[in-house]
């Protein structure tokens, strides 16, 4: 099995888009679920929240943020070159039944999960009001396809530099005290911006969903390593999740276990830029 | 030909890595017999009319006659009536716990040590490899398509049985790379990768199909499987989620689960210099469990750089229920083994990381449902054990994956999928299942002994559908 990169594009410095050539995920992925993906033979296998798909072309979207050696590995490759290994659809869909009224939060490259799940609502006919935050305007990415899915956008950003200066809890917020009664919150983004969006609409009682994305090798229910604890439980994301209801999530102990590998990972990207530097040469 | 008996009470023992040395590399630690010795040991093997060792073999090897071929010499001979019962006799010799099984019946081992049974088998396994390079035969195709889910033991014995008989077989598997425990979970120290390569070549070579990636139940259901024109399906999608103990503590950095920190190890490859697999290197280690995998955790750990690992088993000495070999083995490498104790709460520290593990003592009491005498906790005795790392080996619970996605297909309360008797037959037409996924973590040849009796239902129940 060959998986082709179709498409590649850079949405802004550090955030990259591909099309990967996976025909029979293509076909069954849906909006939530995740792949994961080792650029190279002795890469890592990395978990990616599904961008998009397109059941015609048989591709697969997914956007990643440049942070350690395997996103570096998976960025060095081309239009054109395979990935060696591509895994998929992993974890269950995000429930969108029923659903008539939803706001979307997204912070970051966190984005690019929301993105479909605000699509799909869109599709089902639910009102979407999209909330996404960056810290700068050169960090921004999806803004047109999430005003093509959206009744509302708010673009916020740290500095001011685009849209409005702030965070996505600050419009959420002021969305909700206007009077917006939403089915439910669905927030995606950093694991501290999750938890901040819990606080808040646990503070006016909105059903909050999160998407989880914790460290894990397999994403099939064999390691272990992605466990989180969800109202006193111990849940696995890859088997139970990557969805779960923000308002039982145990944020800090994610974030904590979100850190393991901090020391090695910072090793590893210099080890990978020198690498790219060494090739450069 | 009549050989000339050896009349020695005890076996042959097992050349070995000195334990100083092989306790700080990942190179296998049995060197295996020589021709000489494997002759030798040969010639103690009574072979016997009745022939009790083969019934306690789950693949009924025919034992006997294939030492028979060693004591003459004549090992292709030998290797070709393992290769009838077992698609992976290299593995068997160096992974089956013989003590239990076949050498547990050696008419040689009432009065002294049984014959070394799975050193000769593994002996016999490694001749074949290093000495017969013809490729195996084809067989001829019958025209019947089988899907089998997993590359793992159990999958792979099924794999290599319906394809000898002609069927045209795929093999599905989740992960990059075929093998399943055999692959992420047994350390190289224990199963060197490459025969593991070398016995799925093969299985490859008689035209066995192996697809990786393929997470069946997400990207194929077990219904497209059959609209994909297969007959039949085998699940061997073995065990699953790790159990935990639910104390306290266990979400801090630094508690692993077996199958996550073999996996990292073996699969993933982090113990060779400069892999791209972050894992911790610990100082302390503690292991909760005493089976096979508790053993490869610990010495694992103690290869990776530890300084001291504990197994921490909540039975005694005598009721380890790993191997034999692999307790002498980890107690030789220097694995302080904590027995009768239980750990209550991990406890952390500022970070979120893991700086002791609370244990209280046990004793044993009566026998519980089990047969084996149940660990009673002793009062007062709670003390603390200096650790960074706790590894959790105490098991795991089949997966969810197929089970939830496949309309029909029975499970029982554990989550085990629900076959009746022995041939593997689920509660859905055509699909059969075996190895952990039915009888939860189990060994090796277990798995492999439900394939092989799978296989034979199968073959059965396509050729009476035809």
């Amino acid at each position: 099995m060959m998986y082709k990169i179709v498409r590649k594009k850079e949405l802004n410095p550090t955030v990259t888009l591909m099309d990967i050539e996976a025909p029979l995920i293509a076909k069954k992925a849906e909006p939530g679920q995740f792949i994961i993906f080792r650029a190279k033979e002795d890469s890592e296998r990395v978990p990616l929240t599904i961008a998009d798909y397109d059941r015609e072309k048989g591709t697969v979207t997914i956007i990643f943020q440049i942070v350690g050696g395997a996103t570096m590995e998976l960025n060095s490759l081309n239009e054109g070159d395979c990935l060696h290994d591509f895994a998929g659809p992993l974890g269950r869909p995000s429930e969108t039944e029923g659903l008539k009224k939803v706001a979307v939060v997204g912070g970051g490259v966190g984005c690019a999960i929301a993105y479909p799940i605000a699509k799909k609502l869109h599709s089902l006919g639910c009102e979407v009001h999209s909330i996404v935050g960056f810290r700068n305007k050169d960090l921004v990415i999806l803004e047109d396809e999430f005003k093509a899915v959206s009744d509302k956008l708010c673009m916020m950003t740290d500095d001011g530099s685009y849209g409005t200066k702030g965070l996505v809890t600050n419009a959420l917020e002021e969305l909700i005290k206007d009077g917006n009664q939403y089915d439910e919150v669905i927030a995606i983004g950093p694991v501290i911006m999750m938890k901040f969006v819990c606080l808040l609409t646990k503070k006016y009682d909105v059903k909050t969903i999160v998407s989880m994305n914790p460290i894990m090798i397999d994403g099939t229910g064999m390691c272990g390593g992605c466990r989180l604890t969800v109202g006193g439980e111990t849940k696995f994301a890859c088997v139970d999740g990557p969805d779960f209801d923000g308002h039982l999530v145990d944020f800090d102990e994610a974030m904590h276990r979100g850190t393991m590998y901090r020391d090695f990972e910072a090793h590893a990207r210099e080890e990978s830029c020198n690498l790219l530097n060494k090739e450069v040469k | 030909m009549a050989v000339q008996r050896n009349m020695d009470p005890k076996k042959c023992p097992m050349p070995v890595q000195d334990p100083m040395v092989r306790r700080n590399n990942f190179d296998e630690v049995a060197l295996g017999y020589t021709y000489e010795m494997a002759v030798n040991e040969a010639k103690r093997c009574l072979n016997c009319k009745n022939k009790p060792c083969r019934t306690a073999c789950p693949v009924q090897i025919d034992i006997p006659a294939f030492i028979e071929r060693v004591a003459n010499e004549d090992m292709e001979g030998a290797y070709q009536i393992i290769a009838q019962s077992s698609s992976l006799p290299a593995v068997c010799g160096r992974v089956c716990p013989q003590e239990k099984q076949c050498e547990s019946k050696c008419v040689r081992g009432i009065k002294g040590e049984s014959v070394g049974i799975g050193r000769l088998e593994r002996f016999v396994a490694d001749w074949h490899r290093e000495n017969c390079k013809d490729a195996p035969e084809m067989p001829v195709q019958n025209g019947h398509k089988v899907a089998i889910i997993g590359a793992g033991p159990s999958g792979l014995t099924a794999a290599g049985d319906l394809a000898k008989m002609g069927y045209k077989v795929t093999v599905y598997e989740a992960l990059h790379l075929a093998g399943g425990v055999l692959v992420y979970g047994i350390p190289e120290f224990r199963l060197p990768k490459i025969i593991v390569q070398k016995e799925i070549d093969n299985l490859k070579a008689i035209g066995v199909d192996i697809e990786t990636n393929m997470v069946i139940g997400k990207v194929l259901t077990i219904d497209e499987l059959f609209e994909m024109g297969n007959e039949a399906v085998y699940i061997g999608s073995g065990a699953g989620l790790p159990r935990f103990m639910n104390i306290p503590g266990e979400s801090l950095k630094g508690v692993y689960s077996a199958n996550e920190y073999l996996t990292r190890i073996n699969l993933m490859k982090a113990y060779k210099p400069g892999s791209k697999t972050p894992i911790k290197h610990s100082k302390k280690v503690a292991v909760v469990g005493g089976g096979n995998v508790a053993m490869d955790a610990a010495r694992s750990a103690k290869r990776m750089g530890a300084e001291e690992e504990y197994i921490v088993y909540r039975r005694g000495m005598e009721e380890l229920p790993a191997r034999k070999e692999e307790v002498e083995h980890a107690e030789e490498e220097g694995i302080i083994f904590k027995t009768l104790t239980n750990p209550v709460e991990v406890l952390g520290n500022e970070a979120g990381e893991v700086c002791g593990m609370k244990c209280v003592e046990m004793e044993l009491g009566e026998p519980d449902a089990s047969g084996r005498r149940r660990p009673i906790v002793k009062e007062g005795s709670e003390f603390v054990l200096d650790v960074d790392t706790m590894i959790m080996s105490i098991g795991t619970s089949p997966n969810p994956l197929i089970r939830s996605t496949t309309p029909g297909l029975e499970a029982n309360a554990k989550g085990c999928i629900v076959t009746d008797g022995d041939n593997g037959l689920t509660t859905r037409e055509g699909v059969y299942a075996g190895g952990d996924a039915v009888t939860g973590a189990a060994t090796v040849i277990l798995a492999m002994g439900a394939g092989k009796a799978a296989a034979k239902a199968i073959d059965e129940y396509i050729k009476n559908k035809a």
